[in-house]
């Protein structure tokens, strides 16, 4: 069973609840999150992850920029706007009301 | 707004967008690697299970870009990489494509400089548009005494006045020199705010000043900077040069002319044109209303029972469209160079057939490799504008070409001093209506050439790479274009092979009056010294004496108006003794002493000459031209009879041979001589006719010495009678140059393309070729293939061209002189014979190639 085909195209929304729950992360603790939160059901695929972030940067939904991790390394870490926190909101008010519209019609059809 | 703004951001560094996003990645499969390797995995595995995870970086790192970028000025940048790589390894049709288009261009943005210069140029005033000419009383110029009352009432802010026909001779160096003039009223150049380039304007208050055009300081000062504040003599008066005019000036009259100075106007007499400026906001109507009231207490201060200067009032426009809306005249010269806008057009129409024809052969080339494209997903959308960047590219360079031929072209025009009566030059500078108008018409081009031809090879292309055939509806269109381009490019020859003939007909043709051996001589003198008519008639006569006593010269007379130069139209109603009905005539008039027709050479087919008894006070007497005599007096003889005129009769003494009074294209006009001791006219010229022995060149020298020392300050031009008749011929010689030209471009830019085509075609069909030849068709056989369908795509083109062309020549008829005619067939044949003989030299190069192919290598090509 392909597990990715469970995101449904809500990776947007999902990215912007976690960097708005956990604060600015990168690319990697970010999918890790998802996967750990979801017990591993839902898994980003890393070719559709970094695609998604750059767009949601180039709207202006999160921020990004370099910090120096104790490691030495430099990663790029992603931030929620204020336009982020916004579209956070609609986007979840919206999915509760569709998922809550296909669980009625699944329970009374 | 803020995401453009992003992206235009991100353009600017994609280099190193790149690095970065590529740093993201590595840190990525590191922190993954170091999971693994706490998980218990060797380091070098557990980095080459990381990097397996992560999959192929090359998708995600387009979609990365991808959200960045700004798709379709990418992409732009893209094709016209590829364009121009693709260009550079096919430089013989590059160079094809561009050198048409740089003509096409070329022709048509030099067109467009013209017509905007004579049309529209703007006058080197201060804000032009609230400037206004005025007109009152129906007379272009008003008297002084008027225009000083006009001035100081004050009822507009500032009034200026102009007189654009002044002449006034030049004495230095002993020698004396007529030069054209504006007179200006002292507060002119306060009032327009025209800019001086050296020195200072004619300020109020001075009554002898003058400024100086560039051209005349540079040509005839030496462009030396001490002149200014110097003194020039004037009419035998002596002016201060206040100042130097920059190069770049432009007069209120406009239309390139061009006067020698600036000088103030003498005392008390002369005619001024008025010029106003207009405060802010104030429009026509209100100015006019404010000049009604001006002129209705300009009657009352100066009454005439016979003209009131309230009446026939008008107010217009100094530049701009607003100033050739205004006025009639100019409108016929609009529409004149309108109709050279539409020839040039259609020379660039041409081109982009050429072009367009081209990129379709091309195109056939690339069938296979756009196939592909197409196969693995290319949108079609996509590869259009592919194409489409190839043809932009190809119209760019022909932009910057044909502003490269406009410029200088522009810049050899400017140069030129037309000769005409009235100083005119043309002073086109490049500016950034120019660029404009050249990127607009590069734009069209590229859409008109490369559109059609992109959509039909992509949309083939597949059909094409399969079948290895030419899909029909690409032929069609091929053909479709050399056809049309043969169309006009017949029409334009059409019309430039007439005016052709009318020029070389104008040269040849007689105006009825000698050119080889007449001489013509000009002289001005200074009107202040002059007042009485008496003194210049017995100058006059002094001259004639003394011209005539010359070696070398035949005869010598006086006439008031030289033909084809200027004329005197006189329109009245008259009667004769032969029959009591009043008959409205307009005739052109002139005056001339004896030996007038002998001097020209122009014949009296009845009667004599007048004699030196025919003056002021003797009895009435006239010389008729034969469509006088014949309109007023038909089959009678003339001689004898009398004409009676408003201001009494005249008695008929002479028929003389029609000739050309104004223009070589009137036919049969009415002409009216009288004694030119007879003028009342007070004028301060003087024209000398002289009929020379031998070549009048000659005389030059000897009738300047002889005139020239009768009154050293007035100027004197001489010069033989066929340079004179330069100004006649100058439409038709326009006319023919330009038109002659754009027919000749137009047929060369044709068989460019007609050779291509033909060459393509052929080259198509070699295999064909080879198949016939391999079952037996002999040379001849093949020949008459590949002619038959050539000759069939001329036929059709030359067919449409020609009914066209016989449409096309109509109009035209009306600048032609009547020898010359318009619709004759001979015009025709000629054009038709020259297009098939270009056509069947456009095809002989192809079809000897095809024969020479050797039939198993045809056979195996593909």
């Amino acid at each position: 069973m392909s597990r990715t085909d469970a995101l449904q195209g809500s990776l947007d929304l999902l990215v912007l609840k976690i960097l708005s729950r956990r604060g600015p992360l990168h690319g990697y603790a970010i999918m890790t999150a998802i996967e750990e939160i979801s017990s591993d059901v839902l898994r980003v695929e890393e070719g559709s992850l970094y695609p998604a972030l750059h767009r949601m940067e180039e709207t202006g939904l999160v921020r990004a920029k370099w910090v120096e991790k104790e490691s030495g390394r430099r990663a790029r870490s992603y931030e929620l706007t204020a336009q982020g926190r916004k579209q956070l909101e609609s986007e979840e008010a919206r999915w509760v009301a569709v998922t809550g519209a296909v669980q009625r019609v699944l329970r009374l059809a | 707004m803020r995401s453009l703004l992003r992206q235009l951001f991100y353009l600017g560094r994609r280099g190193r967008f790149d690095a970065e996003l590529d740093k993201e990645v590595e840190f990525h499969i590191q922190t993954r690697a170091e999971e693994l390797q706490e998980a218990g995995l060797t380091p070098a595995a557990a980095l080459a299970q990381a990097r397996r995870e992560f999959g192929s970086g090359a998708r995600m790192r387009e979609e990365s870009r991808a959200a960045w970028q700004w798709r379709w000025v990418e992409d732009l940048f893209a094709d016209l990489r590829y364009a121009a790589r693709s260009l550079r390894r096919n430089p013989g049709f590059a160079i094809t494509a561009i050198a048409c288009l740089t003509l096409g261009i070329g022709a048509n943005t030099t067109m467009f400089s013209i017509t905007k210069e004579v049309l529209f140029s703007r006058p080197s005033v201060r804000a032009p548009e609230t400037m206004v000419h005025m007109e009152i009383g129906g007379n272009s110029h008003a008297p002084i005494r008027e225009f000083r009352f006009l001035r100081d009432s004050h009822f507009f802010e500032a009034l200026a006045g102009e007189n654009e026909e002044q002449e006034v001779n030049w004495r230095h160096a002993g020698a004396t020199e007529r030069l054209h003039g504006v007179r200006v009223s002292d507060n002119f150049f306060a009032v327009t705010g025209i800019p001086v380039a050296l020195g200072r304007p004619i300020q109020a208050g001075e009554e002898t000043a003058a400024v100086l055009s560039h051209d005349l300081w540079e040509r005839r000062m030496g462009a030396d900077p001490a002149v200014v504040g110097g003194t020039m003599v004037l009419d035998g008066r002596v002016y201060t040069i206040a100042g130097v005019l920059p190069r770049d000036h432009r007069t209120l009259l406009g239309f390139g002319f061009a006067p020698d100075l600036y000088l103030t106007v003498p005392g008390e007499g002369g005619l001024l044109a008025l010029f106003a400026r207009l405060p802010d906001g104030m429009t026509r109507h209100v100015a006019i209303e404010k000049l009604r009231a001006a002129c209705a207490a300009l009657d009352r201060a100066y009454p005439d029972p016979d003209h009131k200067w309230v009446e026939n009032i008008r107010v217009s426009a100094v530049a701009g469209v607003a100033r050739v809306r205004g006025d009639e005249k100019v409108m016929v010269v609009a529409a004149f160079f309108g109709v050279l806008m539409v020839v040039v057009g259609l020379v660039l129409g041409i081109a982009c057939a050429n072009v367009a024809s081209l990129l379709l052969a091309r195109a056939s080339s690339r069938s296979q490799e756009l196939a592909i494209r197409l196969s693995i997903g290319a949108g079609r959308g996509r590869l259009v504008r592919q194409l489409l960047a190839e043809s932009l590219l190809l119209a760019l360079a022909g932009m910057a070409g044909g502003l490269g031929v406009n410029v200088a072209l522009t810049a050899f025009l400017s140069r030129i001093r037309l000769p005409l009566p009235l100083p005119f030059q043309f002073l086109i500078e490049p500016d950034w209506t120019l660029l404009a108008y050249a990127g607009a018409v590069a734009l069209g081009t590229c859409l008109v050439a490369g559109l059609l031809p992109a959509i039909q090879s992509v949309r083939s292309a597949l059909q094409a790479a399969l079948s290895r055939h030419e899909p029909r509806s690409r032929t069609r269109l091929r053909n479709a274009l050399v056809a049309g381009q043969l169309a006009v490019s017949t029409v334009l020859l059409c019309a430039g092979l007439l005016f052709l003939r009318n020029l070389m007909q104008s040269y040849r043709m007689s105006p009825g009056f000698d050119v080889a051996q007449t001489m013509w001589s000009q002289m001005r003198v200074v009107p202040e010294a002059y007042k009485e008519p008496a003194k210049l008639r017995a100058l006059a006569e002094a001259g004639l004496e003394r011209v005539r006593g010359l070696p070398g010269v035949e005869s010598a007379a006086l006439a008031r108006v030289v033909p084809l130069n200027i004329n005197l139209r006189m329109g009245v109603s008259v009667r004769t003794d032969v029959s009591g009905r009043p008959v409205h005539i307009q005739y052109n008039l002139n005056y001339v002493t004896p030996d007038y027709f002998r001097t020209m050479g122009i014949p009296l087919v009845r009667g004599r000459e007048f004699l030196a008894a025919d003056r002021a006070g003797a009895p009435a007497v006239v010389i008729v031209n034969e469509t006088v005599a014949r309109a007023l007096f038909g089959q009678t003889d003339p001689i004898g009879h009398y004409i009676r005129f408003d201001w009494g009769p005249s008695q008929v003494v002479g028929v003389a041979r029609n000739s050309k009074y104004f223009t070589l294209g009137e036919e049969s006009a009415m002409a009216i001589y009288e004694p030119y001791s007879r003028m009342s006219e007070h004028r301060a010229d003087v024209q000398f006719l002289i009929r020379s022995k031998g070549r009048p060149e000659g005389l030059t020298a000897a009738v300047n010495a002889a005139l020239g020392r009768l009154d050293p300050t007035a100027a004197l031009e001489t010069k033989p009678m066929s340079q004179a008749l330069v100004f006649a011929l100058l439409p038709s010689r326009f006319g023919g140059a330009v038109l002659g030209s754009m027919g000749l471009l137009g047929l060369g830019l044709a068989s460019i393309g007609l050779y291509g085509v033909l060459l393509y075609s052929v080259s198509r069909r070699t295999r064909e070729i080879g198949v016939r030849v391999a079952i037996g068709a002999s040379p001849r056989n093949v020949l008459w293939l590949v002619l038959r369908h050539s000759f069939g795509l001329v036929g059709v083109g030359l067919a449409i061209g020609i009914a066209l062309g016989v449409l096309a020549v109509k109009p035209l008829a009306l600048f032609l002189i009547p020898e010359v005619n318009a619709s004759g067939a001979g015009n025709f044949l000629v054009v038709g014979a020259s297009m098939c003989a270009i056509a069947l030299l456009a095809t002989l190069s192809p079809v000897v190639r095809a024969l020479r192919v050797d039939p198993v290598a045809a056979l195996r090509q593909e």
